[in-house]
């Protein structure tokens, strides 16, 4: 092999050797696999699997990122660098974890680095709210009587939420944004976050205090 | 149950996670205790109030051109590779080309010219290595060390050859001996010896030349 090829210099077509194909015919079998068999194409280089892999958990990785950072493009970039990131280590997983797991350690690592940095710009994007949202039985309930004193705008709310989300440490936000927004069970978050259940019941009991005070007119 | 322990637990019974056992006891202290009741409210309420976030999402066709542009990006990154990394791939690339062959040769040849002369030159440099001089060193010490069995009586030496020795023995002074250092160990070293120095053995006072090696002429 061609030293070119090698460092991924030349290939068929515009994409160079080494980044993944676009979708084929043949992808659509993988679409069937599960995580851990297209982890195993990925490392013998079948680059259509890892695509696979991204189209999977590319809208939940992108909510949890967004959620962290309440901002769009900031969410994108991330998770563009997370996928880069896995595609890079792919040959170094050794499947300890579900791959899952392992990608999302990688994008909640990065959000929190990229949060750290980023401690003095809040930028909230307020455009973007399902219009499902109108129907939500909570949202119905919170207009109707939770808030006798005014009425609760969406916008203002979601404000408010984002708000406050980014008042917390980046490790207690985390953790909120997984266990409540996302829905995910301790166990799991504590895989993520590499600490123990009880690291994250604790991080979720000060989280939550620090948030009851600051949506106490929401509540 | 205490409240601390009912707290803890207030997540798994919200989402049922619970033993039928264990949340009847929950339930029973939160019937029981007011804070822990209120508590158990309040946290609901921010629970659902932050489950409505899971609204707060970009419209479906947003990811349309993601897996396009991710890999876009790989194609950025690899491109960006070292200055190095370049020369090789178009040293690679000439060397390759088909009218290149005898050029290639002789290319790997001059490499492996160059490799030996510079390994040579590398051997040379050794030379004045402090080791080397270290080594250097310690054979002049043994040398001197040598030297100072001439202060003692030569073997198969008669008591009067012993005691015309003596003199040599106690005429030498402290200040005769040179410690050498070689490394951690330093050795004292006899008094140099000259050329007017007493010969050691008795073969030292026959005059030797290479005719005196003659089998015929040696005579024992």
């Amino acid at each position: 092999m061609k030293l070119k090829e090698k460092l991924g210099l030349v290939g068929a077509g515009p994409r160079p050797t080494g980044v993944p194909v676009p979708a084929t015919e043949c992808e659509i079998d993988l679409r069937h696999e599960e995580d851990e068999a297209l982890v195993r194409r990925s490392q013998k280089g079948e680059n259509a699997a890892f695509d696979v892999l991204v189209e999977r958990y590319k809208e939940r990785l992108y909510a949890t990122v967004y959620h962290m950072t309440s901002n769009h493009e900031d969410a994108n970039d991330l998770v563009q660098d997370t996928f880069i990131k896995a595609y890079k280590s792919v040959q170094s997983f050794r499947g300890q974890s579900s791959f899952y797991t392992w990608v999302y350690r990688i994008a909640v690592n990065r959000t929190i680095n990229f949060v750290k940095r980023r401690k003095n710009r809040n930028q909230y994007s307020l455009d973007d709210l399902d219009s499902s949202i109108q129907s939500d039985p909570d949202l119905v309930e919170m207009q109707s009587h939770a808030t006798p004193r005014r009425e609760v705008g969406l916008n203002e709310l979601q404000e408010k939420l984002n708000e406050a989300l980014q008042k917390l440490s980046e490790s207690h936000r985390a953790v909120v944004t997984m266990h409540d927004v996302q829905g995910m069970t301790h166990a799991d978050i504590a895989k993520v976050m590499g600490c123990s259940e009880g690291t994250v019941r604790s991080r979720l009991f000060y989280a939550r205090q620090q948030l009851q005070g600051l949506l106490s007119e929401y509540l | 149950m205490n409240c601390q322990k009912a707290q803890q637990l207030f997540d798994d019974l919200t989402h049922e996670r619970l033993a039928p056992a264990a949340a009847a006891q929950v339930r029973q202290h939160l019937a029981d205790c007011t804070d822990c009741r209120v508590l158990e409210q309040r946290t609901g309420r921010l629970q659902r109030l932050l489950a409505l976030k899971r609204y707060e999402r970009p419209a479906p066709e947003y990811f349309d051109n993601f897996l396009s542009e991710f890999h876009g990006r790989l194609l950025t990154e690899a491109r960006q590779i070292g200055w190095w990394e370049r020369v090789l791939g178009r040293v690679d690339d000439f060397l390759a080309a088909e009218s290149m062959r005898v050029w290639r040769y002789s290319f790997t040849s001059a490499l492996g010219v160059a490799a030996v002369v510079g390994l040579a030159w590398m051997g040379l440099r050794q030379t004045g290595d402090p080791a080397v001089a270290a080594m250097d060193q310690t054979t002049a010490a043994s040398s001197s060390l040598a030297v100072t069995e001439t202060m003692l009586p030569p073997p198969h030496s008669t008591p009067q050859t012993i005691a015309a020795s003596l003199p040599n023995l106690l005429s030498a002074s402290s200040a005769d001996y040179q410690p050498v250092s070689v490394g951690s160990v330093v050795l004292v070293s006899a008094p140099a010896r000259t050329d007017s120095s007493t010969p050691r053995y008795v073969l030292d006072r026959v005059p030797v030349t290479p005719a005196s090696y003659d089998v015929p002429s040696v005579h024992f």
